[in-house]
């Protein structure tokens, strides 16, 4: 039976356009946004059809109606405050908008430029324009283009050529207080000129009982022989949508280094996306997800060696228990022409109950024919032989088991370099699974 | 010190021991050979707590306790220990680690007060000489990457510093190399104390060439056929096992 196609109102989607127009109707980049709603609105929110989406489903989100969120003002002391401390330049964003008070970004080593988005495009409005509209050509999914549609803060970092930075920029998200179920669309902007080194911290926590939908755009871009070191730490409150992109573009000799750690929400789902362009540049991902309850924590990565001599490797964990859901994709495409292509992929997952469940899924897709590529996937519970070898040498079962669990994370942890991050996220494994008792 | 008692032992359906009984003093040194498949290494696993295996009748009684009551790590606690035939990789526990809380999880248990960081050290490295290991052992991941031949010396080292009363030795010579079987049985010997039982479950009467047995037992078929003394073992490698097994058939 053949039928002229129907054309059904979804009510989520008109709810997103009526909530655009009241909110953007007299916005300098109207035109722009109203293209990017107009793309989102034609593809609607991903569907478990899409195979990218297969293990993740957006029913959920898209039947909540969420609003855009507003500044609210907040004064956290400094016990309250559930970000790193001390982990280097502090800019935070209170439910999306951004909050100086809470701020330690003025004082800017030379070389080194952060300013907001919202600063950004009252400034130079026409920049701002032309990248964001590059930026929407280059987006994959449809997410990509509500935030495009919808973003309102978010930051851009400038690093010039040479500059090497030692202390960190650590970019917190903060959500707390909102009335209604809110959602934000923030952006993070980062060029990093060529041989310059800087890390960034980029921190998702909530304050208080919070509903939310955070989606997230980064687009970072490493010059030639760039090292960028990037922490993205999201903890999310557990009735918490988190949508997170970041594009990576990396050139010459460029290293760029990602440690995605996936805590948080109700469900989340990051993509990671690098682009090695030119010959020698380098990634390097570390990852843990760790679902517990009913969450649902998604990652997936996609590395592109476009050019020959690139290389990558990935170190992705998974631990979850109760009846959370983790799912890892990670798709490593090389190029016809990215000969000697070396491109190293793990993923190991460990379930902690019979009802946690984690899916991982490693794609290759190879074009060129002179390569080294590898990839496994585990998926098991604690090793008994390694449980019954701590017991027989005194420590009790549920030490043992601590110990195990800690040590499946322990390679991810290790290749943390912050100081005050690793003991951060240590602190965190701790409470979640509990303490490892270290004698005197 | 250990008396067993008419011992039967299932794993799934199959029936692997078969009424085993024997006695270990203290201060003794027992060795239990046998084919393959006679049920060596299921013994030492049951004794020291291994899941999976279902003990339908029999009694083990060590020190005057039920040992077969006790959780494996309740056994360490006690005194026992195994030298496991193949040692665990647990990367991210590293070996000093481990060491440290075993130690003192028994020094806990005895009511003694753990030890302090300079007075583990100094002891680890006592032992570590004796069994001729590198400083780096320490700091690695519990036998991450060890040979074949280190991970049977960091059973003996971790023996060392546990001190146990009753040690089990599960084929602690396969795989070893001449100089590392020598190593390894100086450890071992080093270890004899009128205190302490030890049970070496092996293969080759070579070993018994380096550590002498007090006593020698022919496990077959999930009992012991024949005990003696070390000449026992002599006999067994001239005439192999079934001369054995026809005289008990």
């Amino acid at each position: 039976m053949s039928a002229a196609p129907a054309i059904t109102a979804n009510p989520a989607l008109e709810r997103l356009n009526g909530l655009f127009e009241a909110r953007f109707a007299s916005d300098p980049l109207l035109e722009a946004r109203r293209a990017a709603l107009a793309e989102f609105l034609k593809q609607g929110f991903p569907t478990q059809r899409n195979e990218e989406w297969k293990y993740t489903s957006l029913r959920r989100l898209e039947s909540r109606a969420f609003v855009p969120s507003e500044r609210v003002p907040i004064a956290l002391e400094a016990g309250r405050q559930p970000w790193v401390h001390g982990a280097g330049l502090r800019i935070v964003l209170v439910n999306g908008h951004w909050a100086p008070a809470l701020s330690s970004m003025e004082a800017q080593p030379p070389g080194l430029t952060i300013v907001t988005l919202a600063e950004w495009i009252r400034h130079d409005p026409a920049a701002a324009l032309d990248y964001l509209s590059r930026a929407a050509e280059g987006a994959v999914s449809s997410l990509e283009q509500l935030n495009a549609a919808f973003f309102e803060d978010g930051l851009v970092v400038r690093l010039a050529p040479n500059t090497h930075v030692d202390e960190a920029v650590h970019i917190v998200h903060v959500w707390t207080g909102t009335q209604q179920a809110s959602m934000s669309h923030p952006r993070l902007i980062v060029r990093a000129g060529h041989h310059s080194r800087c890390t960034l911290i980029e921190q998702y926590v909530f304050v208080g009982d919070v509903e939310s939908f955070t989606n997230t755009v980064a687009t970072i871009e490493l010059e030639a022989g760039a090292h960028v070191r990037h922490y993205r730490l999201q903890q999310e409150s557990p009735r918490s949508f988190h949508i997170g992109h970041a594009n990576v573009r990396v050139r010459e000799h460029a290293h760029y280094f990602a440690h995605d750690f996936s805590l948080g929400g109700a469900l989340s789902r990051f993509k990671l996306a690098i682009y090695l362009q030119e010959s020698g540049a380098h990634a390097e991902l570390h990852g843990l997800l760790t679902p517990t309850g009913t969450q649902h924590l998604d990652t997936h990565t996609r590395i592109e060696h476009i050019a020959p001599h690139t290389t990558s490797t990935e170190d992705y964990r998974g631990i979850a228990d109760d009846r959370g859901r983790g799912v890892f994709n990670g798709k490593v495409l090389v190029h016809a022409g990215a000969q000697k292509t070396d491109a190293r992929q793990s993923s190991r997952n460990l379930l902690l109950s019979a009802k946690a469940e984690i899916d991982a899924k490693p794609e290759l897709e190879i074009y060129a024919n002179d390569v080294k590529c590898s990839h496994g996937a585990t998926t098991g519970q604690l090793d008994a032989d390694a449980l019954f070898y701590l017991r027989s040498r005194g420590i009790p079962e549920t030490q043992a088991r601590v110990l195990l669990i800690h040590a499946f994370a322990q390679s991810v942890l290790t290749a943390v370099e912050s100081v005050p991050v690793r003991e951060y996220l240590e602190a965190l494994l701790t409470t979640r699974f509990g303490p490892v008792q270290v004698s005197s | 010190m250990l008396s067993i008692s008419n011992l039967h032992v299932r794993a799934g359906d199959r029936q692997i021991l078969n009424g085993l009984s024997l006695e270990v003093g203290a201060g003794e040194v027992h060795a239990i050979m046998g084919p393959n498949g006679s049920g060596k290494s299921t013994l030492v696993q049951v004794l020291a707590g291994r899941e999976g295996y279902e003990v339908t009748q029999g009694t083990v009684t060590y020190r005057g306790q039920d040992l077969l009551a006790l959780a494996p790590e309740e056994r360490a606690r006690e005194g026992v220990f195994m030298a496991f035939q193949y040692p665990v990789e647990i990367p991210g526990v590293n070996n000093v680690y481990l060491l440290k809380a075993g130690l003192n999880a028994i020094r806990k248990h005895r009511g003694e007060p753990e030890v302090d960081a300079f007075e583990f050290l100094a002891l680890v490295r006592e032992k570590m000489k004796l069994m001729q290991m590198d400083e780096s052992f320490l700091n690695r991941g519990v036998n991450e990457g060890f040979s074949g031949g280190e991970k049977k010396r960091n059973e003996i080292l971790q023996m060392a510093v546990l001190e146990p009363a009753l040690a089990l030795l599960d084929e602690t010579d396969s795989g070893l190399d001449i100089d590392a079987l020598r190593i390894v049985a100086n450890g071992v010997n080093s270890l004899r104390r009128p205190d302490r039982a030890i049970v070496m479950v092996t293969h080759y009467q070579r070993l018994l060439d380096y550590i002498e047995p007090d006593r020698v037992h022919v496990l077959s078929g999930g009992q012991i056929l024949k005990s003696g003394d070390k000449s026992l073992a002599l006999e067994l490698e001239k005439r192999g096992y079934d001369w054995i097994k026809q005289a008990a058939a």
